[in-house]
């Protein structure tokens, strides 16, 4: 498969995008309380880590949608091509 | 619904139980890092302006790119990074940790798909990774209490430049005979005598296609740990390692580094965050640039012959290994072996930080251009194979 070949997901780029952005809005724009609870230590410990993990999904499937929007898809080689 | 094969069964049992080991471990697992700091340490929480927020970004993007590539070596840069912001130390490092496991995650999930991940090397190695970190941890402690933290700076210093030089010469050499002769990669002559050493238990490896004895792959994994705990890239390390001594391919070996960093990332983070370290925001910026690069260089390994992965780890390896050297007169005066005017020392800790970035921009530059390269190729095949099939249409009416 050639790179650029596929539709590319403009639709999804956008969406997975207003969800990041707004993730990241929600975040920012309550520094202070976010700050003050996630650096109590503990149980909070434990979000911090999810809210880790919840980030990677939303801005990391921005961040495939996106690439694969500009074209920049893998290279399917042969198998047992190593 | 698919039923569960043996085979799936037997994989995510190994998960489990590397998991379980691994968090058994935890208390020790975040101290790793040329990092051993105080904990002491008072917290405090910078104001982020838009240069911050913009520098974390790049720094992020950069190093996910890297890591996304050679499997890890990104994330060297950050620590000093957002210290150059005025962010206290014990905060960086985990910080630093805890925007390592979900960039980890995210690219192993993305090489996995391309079949690149060998699941079961990444646990084991991952496992006895634990313990290396361990043992590098108690060197660390007994350097700190005998010459004290400009003894222990100077230890990991050493450690930095000596392993990074020797291993870093030797693979960019690997690499450039691999580009002359245009091979794909070939292995090395000490993993083929390792291959034929049948100390039980044997293990095979499908996706790595080597069959190798435990007695191997756990002190390689200790190694990977030791160096971790040192000098805070244990990949750096591990990747060699795997590629040298357990004949594994490299692009199989960097994308199951990611396995190995994410185990420990998470675990390590997880100690951190009991003590209420991470700044949560600075992680959010740093993945919001690494969650693109990560993939950015995931995707570059398919596009590039397998020596770029080695030219790519080995010039970063060179590059910081220099940079670490600048370091180093720095930590003789502090033990007070040699003087510096002030000035001196704030010039030479300078050098050192740009360099250190130099080397990411330099991975970088590489990726993308090879990248660049390939695509252009491959679109001029595409419209060369599009001209000769409409040429054919034409002849044949």
């Amino acid at each position: 498969m050639k790179p650029g070949n596929q539709a590319r997901p403009v639709k999804q780029t956008i969406l997975w995008g207003i969800i990041s952005l707004a993730a990241y809005l929600f975040i920012f724009l309550n520094q202070q309380t976010v700050t003050h609870y996630f650096t109590q230590g503990g149980f909070f410990a434990l979000v911090v880590l999810a809210t880790a993990l919840v980030f990677s999904m939303i801005h990391g499937a921005f961040a495939n949608y996106l690439l694969e929007a500009l074209g920049i898809r893998a290279i399917q080689k042969n198998k047992g091509g190593h | 619904m698919a039923q569960l094969q043996p085979s799936n069964l037997k994989r995510w049992g190994l998960i489990a139980l590397g998991t379980l080991v691994l968090l058994a471990a935890v208390p020790a697992i975040g101290e790793a890092a040329g990092e051993v700091v105080d904990k002491n340490a008072a917290k405090e929480f910078i104001q982020l302006n838009l240069f911050g927020i913009f520098f974390l970004f790049i720094l992020g993007f950069l190093g996910g790119l890297i890591s996304g590539f050679i499997g890890s070596g990104g994330a060297f840069v950050l620590t000093p990074g957002m210290m150059s912001l005025g962010v206290p130390a014990a905060i960086a490092v985990a910080s630093n940790m805890c925007h390592k496991f979900p960039k980890a995650m995210v690219g192993a999930f993305k090489r996995y798909k391309y079949g690149q991940v060998d699941l079961k090397l990444g646990i084991i190695m991952a496992t006895s990774a634990v313990v290396g970190v361990q043992i590098g941890i108690q060197i660390q402690k007994m350097i700190l209490a005998r010459w004290g933290p400009a003894g222990s700076n100077l230890y990991v210093s050493f450690a930095f430049v000596s392993i990074l030089t020797i291993l870093g010469i030797y693979m960019l050499f690997d690499a450039f005979r691999a580009m002359r002769s245009q091979t794909e990669d070939a292995t090395s002559g000490l993993a083929e005598k390792i291959k034929n050493l049948r100390l039980p238990p044997m293990i095979k490896f499908g996706v790595a296609n080597t069959r190798v004895s435990l007695w191997v792959t756990v002190p390689l994994g200790l190694g990977t740990g030791m160096l971790a705990a040192t000098i805070a890239v244990g990949g750096f390390i591990g990747v060699p390692g795997m590629i040298y001594v357990l004949g594994v391919p490299p692009i199989v070996a960097s994308a199951t580094e990611l396995v190995i960093a994410f185990l420990m990332g998470f675990t390590g983070t997880l100690n951190w965050a009991l003590g209420g370290f991470v700044d949560i925001r600075m992680v959010l910026l740093i993945m919001a640039g690494s969650l693109i690069g990560v993939q950015l260089g995931a995707v570059g390994t398919t596009y590039v012959k397998e020596y770029m992965i080695k030219l790519v780890m080995s010039t970063i390896m060179l590059i910081v290994a220099v940079s670490r050297g600048f370091a180093i007169p720095t930590y003789f005066h502090q033990l007070g072996t040699i003087t510096l005017a002030e000035s001196n020392v704030v010039i030479l800790t300078n050098i050192s930080f740009v360099t250190m970035c130099l080397a990411l921009a330099t991975g970088g530059v590489i990726i993308l251009g090879n990248m660049w390269k390939r695509k252009k190729e491959i679109e001029l095949e595409a419209a060369a194979e599009a001209e000769a099939k409409e040429q054919r249409v034409l002849q044949h009416g």
